[in-house]
């Protein structure tokens, strides 16, 4: 028998290893408080004195002062802040107050509002007031809907069902709209990118429906810290707020600490793999029976990593007590997960940035992340899982060799002292508008001069009337098709259609055990691929596109798969242009083609290469926004060959930089570099967005090019290698002084 | 706008972009319908409007178009005549235990331009009927253009304050609500009518559901009511016959809709004649009320009287279905679950006997009779013998699977009816040897 070492041991232990490269530690920090306002009802005060809480932390006294006064706020706070208080304090006083109030809460996920509840629920029945709080969500049974839809006081749901249920159905659900109060926005920092181009849409249309009823609710948000969040939240609600950001939670100390796995190949700059490194790490802590949180980037890798930390402590604990978490998951599988957390039945959990929002898993000791999580803002949202209010946490970033990760272990001032990314969205993008408007003109008629966002919409409402979808009657456009347009309408993917996974391994017992998105499915889930599922292997028999359906058996193979995507572009239009002698930057439209080739299998041990196969799949069109480098007086000495290394170097150091630039998830926006452009002939770097009709990313990359070429010619400059490795351009070419030679092609633009 | 269009297509990289602007362009080039309401109090209607017999009706919130037909008691539909609906719609009472007046009944079926009851839903057509001195009238309320609803809404806001009760077949869940929704939206109070319902597919569901192919209107009236529907335009064509109309003006499409929903309103009535007939009681003599001659009909009817309240004359239903000469199990079974709960056990073990007797070899039907058999001999009479030979018997045809699968639930009833035999066995003092 081993005896268990404690945090501050390992903590101190950690201090020597020499994979260390900077140690970062955060000053614990006292409680601001304030007292209650008079104002608040005895029995709330009360309510929330028997848990404890006889002072309110600073924020939530001011979000408390505006939010009754009827300013929209926005409050930053991070994680574990008490932040709920923040909401749940004016919305309980106005339906103390007057039991007619009605307040709805609008969280990004079913799990979210679930948590919510149960929070919101305890407070309440301490209370001893009345108060009818209720999740509507599609687990919501038929007999639980009507009387939501009459007598709750507080409706808790997510934007999906705003917009496919409730909205279409406002008529259900009148004692609400009329008497709304509050609309509370929380996690406001996930609602960017499409979805929360969507969201802002969405929230248009409620806006709408309040109108109609006479209500004029007032917005409380409340955000993980982010650049922008006043900037987002009047974005996303079309309403002047008021920032709330001086948080007055008390904090624990923190240990940031940068890994950096050991160099294996010198020539090569290669470092031994991240992942490896993670596994070994969390074992130590979870051996000592030391709650850890491990994330990963991608689901894939999640699975991988449960896997093999599954194996390495399967003598020391059991199996069952490491889990996994990641979209895909059915949600009663998530739920038992978080509660094992919460309750310390589970020690440790791997989870993609699932687990980055406000699901309530309690307070965990370490957080281990495989890799920089892309942005500062999602960095610090990680991080916050480990350590609340008191006691000493550590937060372990390995870097993995990517070049923003190599970039940001090397110059840790970039992440500690910068500010946040902006989060943007884009509700004016054209096919999102349009497809908000029908939804929105079948709920209530237009007028024709209707405003619906700060965009002329007469133009949208007459195509419409051309397309069948509205009548004209007088200065009204009226709803006049069969369709139902918000089922037709997806809030969360370019694509409606997921695909859903069939496990057929027992023929007596084939069950739906999780679904994906078309695109992912692409590369994801094509015939032959592995899947991982809770840490099981499944290989897909069959992907049936034309059905969406893939059908998979369970198998135990030591590899897994990993698909090449072959991308075409072509230049449709072309709206802004700078051009100096050598070369040129151009913003506009384009059409991307994108088809699977093939996939490759690899080794789970050692991670080589040990066979491929084709995929064989149609093409999706995609029709977007992009901004392209054009190279015109390129050293005709180069030769080709090794241009072509070159440019797809660059292309590789940018995007990693732009979803770092202009906060987005790695997947919304595509780097692709040609040798010779379909349109021009010239070498080019395109980087556009990944929506139909683009949602301003690749925009903004147009706008901020100078911050991009800068952060991407620092990248290559500092990066500690001889001549290009996969941390920065790529592997160094023998002899083409590659390094120094990208730098010079980006100084062209 | 062209170029939105085109912007459009290219972002959903539609295929067809010139076929699409083509049926744009004659959407374009159609004549615009007529003007809103509100204008012209002296405008008259075409030709092909009054040759349908509809007329245009103004009230303070505009105008909209109106065909009311009148037909007198002695008017037959199917093997019933309107007539006989005072002295049916007596025994309606039994819904809501409160005397029922036919003056008091409100005929609703709606034409609608989509599904579901969301508020992009108008009912273009609305078809009233109600019975008035000795005749039925029938109004058949359309709107030629969106911002007609309203006046439309204003005439049946003072229409059905008039009524205590709305008759329908599925308006419960779908056609008040939805003239509710459309109420709402027009600015009225969500409380303005509460009705009573009697909502005549419940019962047809109780009834018909495994007798019928289909509990669509259409489908009941015809096997039920002996009306037969001669070039009827089908309910869901509907829609598409109204935004033909709403492109170009022209009525005639809507001929067939007008005559497919003013039969659904006739047959409605004789639909609510039959049911309170039957619960009158008045299944012989003067009237016309021919009695199904399948058991299982017999026996579902029955059950319905039961729960309405009328036991004794369910109890002839009953009669009627055990005459019966082939009646299958799965009936059977029902019947016998209907007297253990009432406590007839006599006839139940009857039935059940019966059902096993006729399900040799085949149909869950037999097993479940064998396992209600046994479950009474062992626990009612403590005839352990009996109920052995009954479990052996059940075991048997569970382990059949004339399906070739095992579900969750048929492997649980095997589970359970092994422990059965087991704890029997034990009980008779006999070995578990065999």
């Amino acid at each position: 028998m081993f005896k268990k070492k404690t945090l501050p041991e390992l903590i101190e232990e950690l201090r020597s290893n020499e994979n260390i490269v900077n140690w970062h530690e955060m000053e614990p920090q006292e409680a601001k408080t304030t007292p209650f306002d008079d104002s608040v009802d005895p029995r709330i005060r009360e309510a929330l004195q028997k848990r404890g809480i006889s002072e309110l932390y600073t924020h939530q006294g001011t979000a408390f002062r505006l939010a009754s006064k009827g300013e929209n706020i926005v409050a930053v706070t991070p994680t574990a802040s008490g932040k709920t208080l923040c909401y749940n304090l004016p919305v309980l006083q106005a339906i103390a107050k007057d039991d007619t109030s009605r307040a709805l809460y609008l969280f990004p996920t079913k799990a979210l509002a679930q948590d919510q509840k149960s929070e919101l629920n305890e407070i309440i029945s301490e209370m001893g007031i009345d108060i009818k709080s209720y999740t509507y969500d599609g687990d919501t049974s038929p007999t639980i809907r009507q009387i939501v839809r009459k007598a709750g006081h507080i409706v808790i749901t997510n934007p999906d069902m705003l917009h496919s249920a409730i909205l279409p159905h406002h008529t259900k659900w009148v004692s609400l709209f009329e008497n709304l109060k509050y609309i509370v926005i929380d996690e406001l920092h996930t609602y960017r990118g499409v979805f929360g181009s969507h969201v802002a849409n969405v929230i248009r249309r409620l806006k709408r429906i309040c109108k109609f009823y006479g209500s004029n609710p007032t917005f409380i948000c409340t955000s993980a810290t982010i650049a922008n969040p006043k900037e987002l939240a009047e974005q996303l609600t079309g309403s002047p707020m008021r920032l709330i950001d001086d948080n007055g939670a008390p904090r624990g100390r923190k240990h940031f600490v940068f890994y950096n796995p050991p160099i294996v190949n010198v020539p090569l700059n290669i470092r031994k793999s991240a992942t490896v490194e993670v596994n070994h790490l969390a074992r130590e802590f979870l051996k000592n029976k030391i709650q850890t949180i491990v994330f990963a980037r991608s689901r894939v890798r999640v699975e991988i990593i449960l896997s093999h930390i599954q194996e390495l402590v399967k003598n020391e604990i059991g199996t069952k007590s490491i889990r996994g978490y990641r979209g895909g998951y059915l949600p009663k599988q998530r739920r038992e997960i978080e509660k094992g957390l919460r309750e310390g039945e589970i020690l440790g959990v791997v989870s993609t940035n699932a687990l980055e929002l406000g699901v309530d898993i309690g307070q965990l000791q370490v957080c281990v992340m495989t890799g920089y999580p892309g942005s500062v803002a999602s960095t610090w949202q990680q991080a916050g899982r480990a350590g609340r209010r008191h006691g000493e946490a550590l937060i372990l970033m390995v870097a993995s060799s990517t070049p923003i990760d190599q970039y940001i272990v090397q110059n840790p001032e970039y992440f500690f002292d910068r500010n946040p990314e902006s989060a943007r969205i884009n509700p004016e993008n054209l096919i999102i508008l349009v497809d908000h408007v029908r939804c929105a003109a079948y709920e209530l008629p237009f007028k024709n001069t209707e405003e619906f966002g700060p965009l002329e919409i007469s133009e949208i409402l007459e195509y419409l009337q051309e397309e069948r979808v509205l009548h004209r009657s007088g200065d009204t456009f009226y709803w006049a098709n069969q369709a139902f347009p918000a089922s037709e309408i997806s809030l969360r993917s370019a694509s409606q259609e997921n695909v859903v996974i069939v496990d057929q391994t027992s023929v007596a017992d084939v069950r739906i055990i999780g679904e994906m998105d078309r695109f992912s499915a692409m590369t994801l889930l094509h015939d032959e691929a592995i899947y991982l599922h809770e840490g099981v292997q499944y290989q897909v028999e069959k992907l049936d596109w034309d059905h969406k359906k893939a059908y998979v058996r369970e198998v135990d193979v030591e590899y897994y798969t990993d698909a090449n995507l072959a991308v075409n572009l072509k230049v449709l239009e072309i709206d802004k242009s700078r051009i100096s002698g050598s070369g040129a930057v151009h913003q506009g439209d384009v059409a991307v083609t994108m088809i699977p080739t093939i996939f490759k299998k690899i080794k789970l041990t050692t991670f080589e290469n040990i066979g491929s196969g084709p995929i064989h799949l149609p093409e999706q069109e995609l029709h977007t926004r992009a901004t392209w480098l054009e190279l015109k007086d390129t050293d005709p000495e180069l030769g080709t060959k090794v241009l072509e290394q070159l440019l797809l170097g660059i292309a590789n150091v940018i995007q990693h930089i732009v979803p770092v630039m202009v906060m987005c998830d790695r997947s919304d926006v595509h780097v692709t570099s040609q040798i010779k452009a379909a349109h021009t002939g010239l070498p080019t770097i395109f980087i556009y967005d990944h929506y139909p009709g683009g949602i301003g990313l690749a925009d903004d990359v147009y706008k901020r090019f100078d911050d991009v070429k800068q952060a991407a010619a620092n990248l290559i400059k500092k990066c500690s290698c001889k001549d290009g490795c996969p941390s920065c351009i790529g592997n160094e070419i023998e002899g083409i002084n590659g390094k120094q030679k990208s730098v010079q092609l980006l100084s062209l633009l | 706008m062209s170029s939105l269009r085109d912007k459009m297509n290219r972002l959903r990289g539609s295929s067809s972009p010139a076929s699409s602007s083509e049926e744009a362009a004659a959407a374009v080039q159609a004549p615009e319908p007529p003007p809103a309401a509100n204008t012209d109090h002296l405008e008259t209607l075409s030709e092909e409007w009054s040759s349908m017999g509809v007329k245009l009706l103004h009230n303070e919130a505009g105008s909209f178009l109106m065909r009311r037909l009148v037909y007198p008691a002695g008017h037959q539909h199917g093997i019933h005549c309107l007539g006989e609906l005072p002295s049916a719609s007596a025994g309606l009472r039994a819904f809501h235990e409160v005397p029922i007046d036919a003056e008091q009944l409100l005929y609703l079926d709606l034409e609608t331009t989509g599904l579901g009851v969301g508020t992009g839903n108008v009912p273009f057509m609305v078809g009233l009927a109600y019975w008035s001195g000795s005749d039925l009238i029938v109004e058949q309320a359309v709107i030629r253009h969106p911002a007609e609803e309203r006046a439309m809404l204003f005439y049946l806001n003072g229409k059905l304050g008039g009524y205590r009760y709305l008759v329908s077949y599925n308006g419960k869940t779908f056609d008040w609500p939805v003239m509710q929704t459309r109420f709402i939206l027009h600015g009225y109070n969500r409380k303005l009518w509460e009705p009573l319902h009697l909502d005549f597919l419940h019962p047809s569901r109780s009834i018909w559901k495994n007798t019928l192919a289909s509990l669509r209107l259409s489908h009941v009236e015809e096997e039920r009511l002996g009306i037969e529907r001669i070039d009827d335009v089908p309910g869901s064509l509907a829609p598409q016959l109204y935004f033909q109309f709403l492109a170009d003006g022209d009525p005639e499409p809507l001929r067939g809709v007008y005559q497919h929903n003013e039969i659904d309103m006739l047959s409605l009535v004789c639909l609510s004649i039959r049911f309170g007939h039957l619960l009158n009681g008045n299944t012989e003599g003067g009237y016309q009320l021919p009695m199904p001659a399948e058991s299982e009909e017999l026996i579902r009817t029955g059950l319905w009287l039961e729960k309405m309240g009328h036991a004794g004359r369910a109890e002839l239903m009953f009669e009627a279905a055990l005459s019966c000469e082939r009646t299958a199990a799965a009936t059977l079974n029902m019947l016998a679950a209907r007297d253990k709960k009432a406590g007839n056990w006599q006839r139940a073990v009857l039935l059940w006997q019966k059902a096993v007797i006729q399900s040799v070899q085949h149909g869950s039907a037999g097993l479940s009779a064998s396992i209600e058999l046994a479950m009474y001999y062992e626990h009612k009479l403590k005839d352990y013998d009996s109920a052995l030979s009954y479990v052996s018997e059940a075991l048997e045809l569970a382990l059949i699977d004339p399906l070739g699968r095992r579900d969750a639930k048929r492997r649980a009833e095997i589970e359970g009816l092994r422990k059965r035999r087991e704890r029997l066995l034990r009980k008779t003092g006999r070995k578990l040897a065999e």
